[in-house]
């Protein structure tokens, strides 16, 4: 991934500089945030759920 | 018509000397709003601290908490300024290729007596020098407070304060001098990047107290004589939650402080800011990134702990595993890494513990460990940006950041370790096992926490 301009420089930079731009990268990773907040908030509300059942 | 020309141009001198005026003050009030935005970390690491303890050494802990932040400020101005300025090139004191280091520049910008004495103190042509040091000098004492939760309820109060001083005032300073500077010989040299001290800070101070932790030893109750270990609770969770919480709110005043303003003889750009290394950065990135690993670092060690603990300490990790390439992440690869850095800090912790190590508030685990993981990172993800605005620049590589990561780590360990066991041959290390278990404030602060008591008051009835 790396620098996201051809030439090695910050004289060729005029905006955006992140890692990944101009790639699917930012895309990929978003999908993968989301993905993670998802998955936690299902793992998470399971977790709780057992840890009720076991108080009963 | 030329008068017309020459008023004009008298005009313009004066637009633009006013425009310098307004600059100059921005710059100086933008550092010197860190410097307290910066004591707000202390402030957490004394709530912090101070939770952490039992109620026995509750004082105790924060006398030596408010010692390390008082000590700090001196020696940082007596040597510590000096050695920033001093070492970058290395163990030859040379000047480097900015010319902005070296033992002979800073002996002229950075001692206390003599003609460098100038930039030491009031100065009305010199508005930098004292907001940068006092900035500095306030990384320095987050740095020395970090080691300072690790070694709660059993170390004594000078031997504690000789040690702050040699990591706050020198240890780290050598790793910035080195890794954090356009100079530095690991930024020229390897293309080490760092931009919000993740190595140099907080792997330094984290390593630095593990050398310390492995002379100190554990506190007594802590080991079991089958090795296994007992947690002992500080007396209130909500003060070390609320105290974290602080430190977090503090470290935008430390990212901030990271960052060179634009437009005067000592900045890299006239119209744009720029890290110490002089690439570019806005305050934006900042804003992004700070938030979104704030965010994955606490729901990371939620997701693992459900600890309210962990899951600001998780808060503390997701700044900290980013915090070397907060100018260039992106904001969802940053919560990605800050997400697995909150997941993987209570197993780490735990790790650290079963091999005998007391780390009252897993400072060795949150920066130490943590800190070299996001610097490490960076070197996957950032490869191939120019580490430094100049012509052929060197880039960052992941062979780079790995060899930064070693430097940090010795420059922590090493002087924490040798340090604390010198110390320790002098009995100034450890507090004797009577005082210990009587507790530290009855034995040595002249107040009381707690003179009433943790009582419940009645309800007023109508």
């Amino acid at each position: 991934m790396g620098f996201p301009y051809d030439e090695a420089a910050w004289s060729v930079v005029d905006g955006a500089m992140f890692m990944g731009w101009g790639t699917a990268m930012p895309g990929v990773y978003t999908a993968i945030a989301a993905a993670v907040c998802a998955y936690v908030l299902w793992a998470g509300n399971k977790s709780e759920h057992k840890q009720f059942d076991k108080k009963k | 018509m030329e008068d017309k020309i020459a008023e004009l141009m008298a005009k313009v001198a004066e637009l633009e000397a006013s425009s310098g005026v307004t600059n100059t003050m921005f710059a100086e009030t933008y550092y010197y709003l860190t410097i307290p935005l910066m004591i707000i970390i202390h402030a957490g690491f004394l709530a912090y601290e101070m939770g952490s303890s039992r109620a026995k050494n509750v004082l105790s802990s924060g006398v030596k908490n408010i010692l390390a932040f008082a000590f700090m400020i001196p020696t940082f101005w007596f040597f510590g300024w000096w050695v920033y300025w001093g070492f970058p090139t290395g163990l030859t004191f040379s000047e480097g290729a900015m010319g902005i280091s070296g033992a002979e520049y800073a002996s002229a910008i950075a001692w206390g007596w003599g003609d460098s004495a100038q930039y030491m103190g009031p100065n009305i042509a010199d508005n930098a020098s004292g907001v940068f040091f006092g900035a500095f000098a306030l990384f320095a004492a987050t740095t020395a407070s970090i080691m300072s939760g690790a070694v709660i309820e059993r170390i004594q109060t000078v031997g504690f304060v000789i040690l702050a001083i040699v990591l706050g005032s020198f240890a780290w300073v050598v790793a910035a001098a080195w890794g954090w500077h356009a100079d530095g010989w690991l930024v020229t040299k390897f293309g080490a990047h760092d931009f919000g001290a993740a190595g140099l800070v907080h792997a330094v101070a984290g390593f630095f107290a593990l050398g310390v932790l492995i002379n100190l030893g554990p506190r007594i109750g802590k080991f079991n004589a089958d090795g296994s270990a007992n947690h002992i609770a500080g007396h209130n969770m909500p003060l070390t939650v609320t105290g974290l919480m602080l430190i977090i709110v503090g470290f935008w005043g430390f990212l901030m402080a990271c960052v060179i303003v634009p437009g005067e003889a000592w900045s890299w750009y006239g119209d744009k800011m720029s890290t110490i290394y002089g690439t570019p950065i806005t305050l934006s990135a900042l804003s992004f990134n700070i938030l979104m690993g704030v965010a994955g670092g606490i729901i990371g060690a939620w997701i693992w702990t459900k600890d309210p603990f962990w899951m600001m300490s998780g808060a503390l990790a997701g700044i900290i595993s980013t915090a070397s390439g907060l100018d260039i992440y992106y904001p969802a690869l940053a919560f990605i890494i800050a997400f697995s850095a909150g997941v993987i800090l209570q197993p780490c912790a735990n790790w650290l513990e079963r091999r005998g190590i007391d780390d009252a508030v897993g400072a060795v685990t949150v920066h130490g460990t943590i800190g070299l993981y996001g610097l490490i990172l960076l070197g996957v993800f950032g490869a191939g940006y120019p580490a430094l605005d100049i012509p052929d620049a060197p880039t960052v590589s992941l062979f780079g950041q790995i060899v930064a990561a070693v430097v940090f780590f010795l420059l922590g360990f090493v002087p924490g370790y040798v340090v604390s066991f010198i110390l320790k041959q002098m009995n100034m290390l450890r507090v004797p096992e009577h005082a210990e278990v009587a507790g530290m404030d009855t034995t040595k602060v002249p107040a009381q926490g707690y003179p009433e008591g943790i009582v419940a008051s009645p309800a007023a009835s109508d």
